[in-house]
């Protein structure tokens, strides 16, 4: 089924429009089809001064808010490479982890939050590197091995077949109390980490833990090497 | 600071002096250019010349290309015999060295080096045959749209804006035209100006713009350029159809009621000044307080 929230939702397009294009004077709601972009130019701000500036395309979800917006850098400035977090093939971004979203641009926040947001620390940290700098609050690793430091980060553990069974649960039905943990600790699951199995189904989609196990699974014994694999600190 | 005051320190702040790194580097890649050019079409003498803004004097600094042109003398069919040989053989010699991507009657250059992939040199060659012997008019292939040649004179191109008394405003639409993401032809957008304002010549900067936001706002419909150096065989119309004219009307009405609600800086921002060492002293500054910000990832 096609989605067009801004037709099911007018009032709710009408406020997302009013409020980018009032926080961001060059950028532009533009119709294309039954997709909504939004384009023109996006600030890197520090204390209320333009530093910066990206000419971008930020492609609406069909389901938006439910899914990311897809954004690019339009002005072919920022080089298709995987170590600038463009994909090759489309050039478009990945600003984030989609996982990491409920910490960045949690689930029912205005759009005008992902550009003040993750968008800007984006392109603000795009700047630094284009500057010789390095990433200013570290990087995931590409695929599987990012999925990896993520999830190591939230359930602490390095054990990836752990982790993929903690993920099996947060993208299982219905999580029963009487599974057992999956940290392994012997007990039921409602007795050790049924709080934090609950709080992750909330905060993260299921169709982005379940590419996630999915990429993990795929990954296999290739993936014990990431125990290894730290995100690149930041500075 | 008056608005035209406000007006030309923006100018001054995009302007691109002929020893600034930015100029310097042009000119570097359009020597690459000119001798690839020339080592792989030994026996056609070719007319390679700047062409676009650099030619017209309406370069900004925020957003430049260099448009070369590359034209085969009269008869000269050493390049190819038809004038989509011509195009298809050029953007084969490129290849060599660049990603070159069609866009229209020109090709696109931009990094084919893996570390810098796609990134775009803002170098456009146009590649074509001279009518006849005067070297003035010429034949373009155009590889979108239904008809595939294209008559010009680049002469009369550059003329008509160097000419039009109009520079200023020019770069300041220009500037408008990329800080707002409108995707419109600069060659278009140069002839909406110039016909806009043809008769707003003597008056100030800030008059200027407000006069041509209030024709695309009020009169986007009616809006309409012909090509000066071929009114009658390049049909532009297409160039400027309906969506465009909306997005147009739109974007000049926003802009508008923004001089009107919060002043100009609103319209351009603050005149950039800052040397590189300040910028990443200002990046680092920002990132240390930034809200919410998430670490970039790749699938």
């Amino acid at each position: 089924m096609s989605h067009m929230w801004q037709r099911e939702d007018p009032a709710f397009y009408e406020r997302e429009k009013v409020a980018v294009e009032t926080a961001y004077p060059n950028l532009h709601f533009v119709e294309d089809g039954d997709i909504v972009c939004v384009r023109g130019t996006f600030p890197v701000i520090s204390e209320g001064q333009v530093i910066d500036r990206y000419s971008v395309e930020l492609q609406l979800a069909r389901d938006h808010p439910v899914g990311l917006p897809v954004v690019r850098e339009v002005g072919g400035r920022l080089p298709r490479h995987a170590d600038r977090h463009i994909n090759a093939h489309d050039g478009s971004a990945c600003a984030l982890l989609p996982d990491e979203r409920w910490r960045v641009w949690p689930k029912g926040a205005p759009l005008v939050d992902f550009l003040k947001g993750p968008l800007h620390g984006f392109f603000l940290a795009q700047s630094l590197v284009e500057a010789g700098q390095p990433w200013p609050w570290g990087q995931w690793a590409h695929g599987a091995k990012g999925v990896f430091q993520f999830y190591r980060e939230i359930l602490k553990t390095t054990d990836l077949h752990v982790m993929i069974t903690f993920l099996e649960y947060i993208t299982a039905k219905k999580p029963k109390g009487h599974w057992a943990c999956a940290c392994r600790s012997g007990k039921p699951l409602r007795k050790c980490h049924f709080v934090l199995v609950s709080s992750l189904r909330e905060k993260i989609a299921r169709k982005d833990a379940l590419r996630s196990l999915q990429a993990l699974k795929a990954a296999g014994d290739s993936a014990i090497e990431m125990t290894e694999a730290k995100p690149t600190p930041a500075t | 600071m008056t608005a035209n005051e406000y007006l030309y320190d923006v100018l001054a702040s995009q302007a691109l002096t002929d020893d600034s790194d930015e100029i310097k580097a042009l000119q570097k890649h359009r020597a690459d250019v000119e001798k690839l050019l020339r080592d792989e079409f030994k026996d056609s003498a070719l007319t390679i010349r700047y062409a676009g803004s650099k030619a017209k004097g309406t370069m900004n600094r925020e957003s430049y290309d260099l448009d070369i042109i590359s034209y085969s003398a009269s008869g000269d069919t050493t390049i190819g015999e038809t004038l989509q040989d011509i195009y298809d053989n050029t953007k084969k010699a490129l290849a060599k060295k660049y990603l070159v991507e069609q866009k229209g009657s020109a090709l696109r250059l931009k990094s084919c080096d893996p570390e810098n992939l796609g990134v775009d040199f803002h170098i456009d060659v146009v590649p074509g045959r001279f009518t006849d012997d005067t070297k003035t008019d010429a034949y373009l292939y155009q590889s979108t749209g239904d008809k595939k040649r294209l008559k010009t004179n680049l002469d009369v191109h550059l003329e008509h804006v160097r000419e039009s008394g109009l520079i200023d405003p020019i770069r300041l639409a220009k500037l408008w035209k990329v800080r707002n993401g409108l995707p419109i032809r600069t060659f278009v957008l140069e002839l909406i100006v110039i016909k806009t304002l043809k008769d707003k010549k003597e008056t100030g900067i800030s008059e200027q713009m407000e006069h041509f936001w209030k024709e695309l706002r009020d009169n986007s419909a009616n809006l309409s350029v012909e090509d000066p150096a071929n009114p009658s065989g390049n049909d532009l119309s297409k160039e400027l159809d309906d969506n465009l004219k909306a997005q147009l009307a739109s974007a000049a009405r926003r802009t508008l009621k923004q001089i009107d609600e919060s002043g100009w800086e609103v319209v351009y921002g603050e005149p950039e000044k800052k040397e590189k060492a300040e910028k990443v002293q200002f990046l680092r500054q920002a990132a240390s307080v930034a809200v919410a910000p998430a670490r970039p990832w790749l699938p």
